[in-house]
């Protein structure tokens, strides 16, 4: 039959099915082969199980934990308030470098297309891929312990979240009143002033508000490296066996976190 | 957000009109200053509060590139291009592998109860499973890296523990808003027919979040590889030991090695998660 065309038959269709199901079923294999091979390695060779004993001996370890020591209470309010000041002065710092970043970050704002745009997102791939304990410890040794390079580890590690989504929301806009804004002559910086910050501010305000509620979260562990706040309390009673006091410290943590959750839903609810 | 209407603002009594529009009025106004001062006079206090010198930062960033350059900058790449150090970041992924895989594993069930539209009731079990995804994300990694160790000792398997925690927070949270956003259409099929609350998560709910919970999960293996690599800090296992160790010892070229391994390997990791993401999206 010279002109037939190669139609699909019932059998091409199941063919392409079943490899499709072969290769699906291939990789769920690899997968279960991961597990089984990461279960094998990390949990059974590598664990110390002489260490951990019977069930009971771990349910003996999880019970000193039960109790909150009352006594740690009252010491407790100047380090979450310190905790929550590293974060919020964090989040403005972060904030504030940001600006540049975004600036550069955008594609259709960025000024130097091949210059400025690889080093704004190299910036932000660096900031998000450093961990804030590892940035505290390289502030530490800059600018000493204390509360400020807990700052500074905040506000290099929001860089890159506040950064990449509001770069993104630049590179969303509606590009009209920015054409407007040119067509009747404005200049670059009117361009950005008026037709681009209005219709991306709320949606920047809305990401830092939303940084801001995961910086409360960090800033509490930024003790255990000498930044103040929380974490120097938490590694203290951990250091002294205290372990009530320890449960004492998380559920502290656990309230400032609850506090920021709320605040963050109801200030992103009143910005939109 | 302005509820009042714009053309109001223009008076029509006598010649003082008002040609300048303005998108506050009096009262949004005053509420808005309001909360900018407040918020300028809580960041001045805490300044003041929290000893921030403030004479001195630009100094501090001056010695910070100083400390960058003199102490940190020649790599030592000698010393992670050995097998022991490879084993690490090995230990590293499999860790994380691990902790995404036991977390989502909970965290799917979890999301199911807290979603507020399908949950199986909305009076118990709601509240207990928003408390405990809660619970698990406001304690940060590291705390529950520290906490694990305390109760089982040194090894991977408290930093499988840490992350499954974590992991479980985090994708609990994104798994339950996405059920929140589906279609109730289907399930109000499914419940017309007497479908109980397992036929309506299995067969209304869950075919519709599948593709999103894919592409969470995803994403939830990339955040624990990057939390990953820090647990070790604290005793956890993976490569975070290394870097503990070479801080301690202040070999800053070592660390420095670390750090950039550290940086490639997350990027990786991201370009990996990130290529995974699309894939799934489009395979829809």
């Amino acid at each position: 039959m010279p002109n037939e065309t190669p139609a699909t038959t019932v059998d091409d269709i199941v063919r392409s099915r079943k490899k499709k199901q072969r290769i699906q079923f291939g990789f769920y294999l690899f997968l279960l082969g991961l597990i089984v091979w990461s279960i094998k390695a990390t949990v059974i060779d590598d664990t110390d199980w002489d260490r951990i004993g019977s069930l009971a001996d771990i349910g003996k370890s999880i019970s000193h934990f039960i109790g909150i020591d009352f006594s740690l209470i009252p010491s407790l309010l100047g380090p979450t308030i310190e905790t929550f000041m590293i974060a919020c002065i964090g989040t403005l710092l972060g904030f504030i470098i940001c600006i540049p970043a975004i600036w550069f970050g955008a594609l259709n704002v960025t000024p130097f297309k091949s210059v400025t745009y690889p080093m704004a997102r190299a910036a932000m791939t660096i900031s998000r891929s450093i961990h804030e304990i590892v940035w505290a410890l390289i502030f530490v040794s800059a600018v000493g312990l204390g509360a400020f390079a807990g700052i500074l580890a905040i506000a290099a590690r929001s860089l890159g979240f506040i950064a990449k989504m509001s770069a993104e929301a630049v590179e969303n806009i509606d590009p009209r009143p920015v054409e407007a804004i040119r067509a009747v002559g404005g200049n670059n910086l009117q361009v950005m002033l008026y037709g681009i910050l209005p219709q991306v501010l709320p949606i920047i305000l809305g990401i830092v508000i939303f940084e801001w509620e995961i910086n409360i979260r960090r800033s509490a562990v930024l003790g255990l490296v000498g930044a103040g706040g929380l974490g120097l309390v938490f590694f203290r009673q951990m250091h002294t066996f205290n372990y009530p006091g320890v449960t004492t410290v998380i559920v502290a943590i656990f309230g400032l976190v609850l506090i920021g959750e709320v605040a963050s839903h109801y200030s992103r609810k009143a910005l939109i | 957000m302005n509820k009042s209407d714009p053309l109001r603002s223009y008076s029509i009594q006598g010649d003082n009109v008002d040609r300048e529009w303005r998108r506050f009025k009096y009262p949004q106004t005053l509420v808005k200053y309001g909360v900018l001062l407040s918020v300028l006079v809580f960041f001045t206090y805490s300044v003041h509060y929290l000893n921030i010198p403030l004479d001195r930062i630009m100094g501090m960033f001056g010695r910070l590139g100083d400390v960058l350059a003199n102490r940190y900058y020649p790599p030592d790449l000698g010393y992670i291009a050995n097998q022991e150090y490879l084993d690490a970041i090995v230990e590293t992924i499999q860790m994380a592998y691990l902790g995404a895989l036991f977390g989502l594993l909970f965290s799917i069930v979890l999301g199911w109860f807290s979603a507020h539209n399908v949950s199986p009731s909305q009076r118990y079990i709601y509240p207990i499973a928003r408390v405990i995804t809660m619970g698990c994300r406001s304690v940060h990694e590291m705390i529950w890296a520290i906490l694990f160790v305390t109760i089982l000792g040194f090894g991977i398997l408290p930093g499988v523990l840490a992350l499954t925690m974590f992991s479980i927070g985090f994708a609990g949270k994104l798994f339950s808003e996405e059920i929140e956003a589906i279609d109730m259409g289907e399930v109000e099929a499914i419940r017309a027919m007497g479908g109980n609350h397992l036929q309506v998560f299995v067969y209304g709910v869950f075919p519709q979040v599948r593709t999103a919970f894919t592409g969470i999960a995803i994403y939830t293996w990339d955040v624990a590889f990057r939390a990953a690599t820090v647990v070790g800090f604290v005793g956890a296992g993976g490569m975070g030991w290394y870097l503990k160790r070479n801080i301690m010892q202040i070999e800053t070229h070592r660390t420095a090695a670390i750090l950039l391994s550290i940086i490639v390997l997350v990027v990786i990791s991201e370009l990996f998660s990130a290529w995974a993401r699309i894939r799934v999206s489009k395979a829809k």
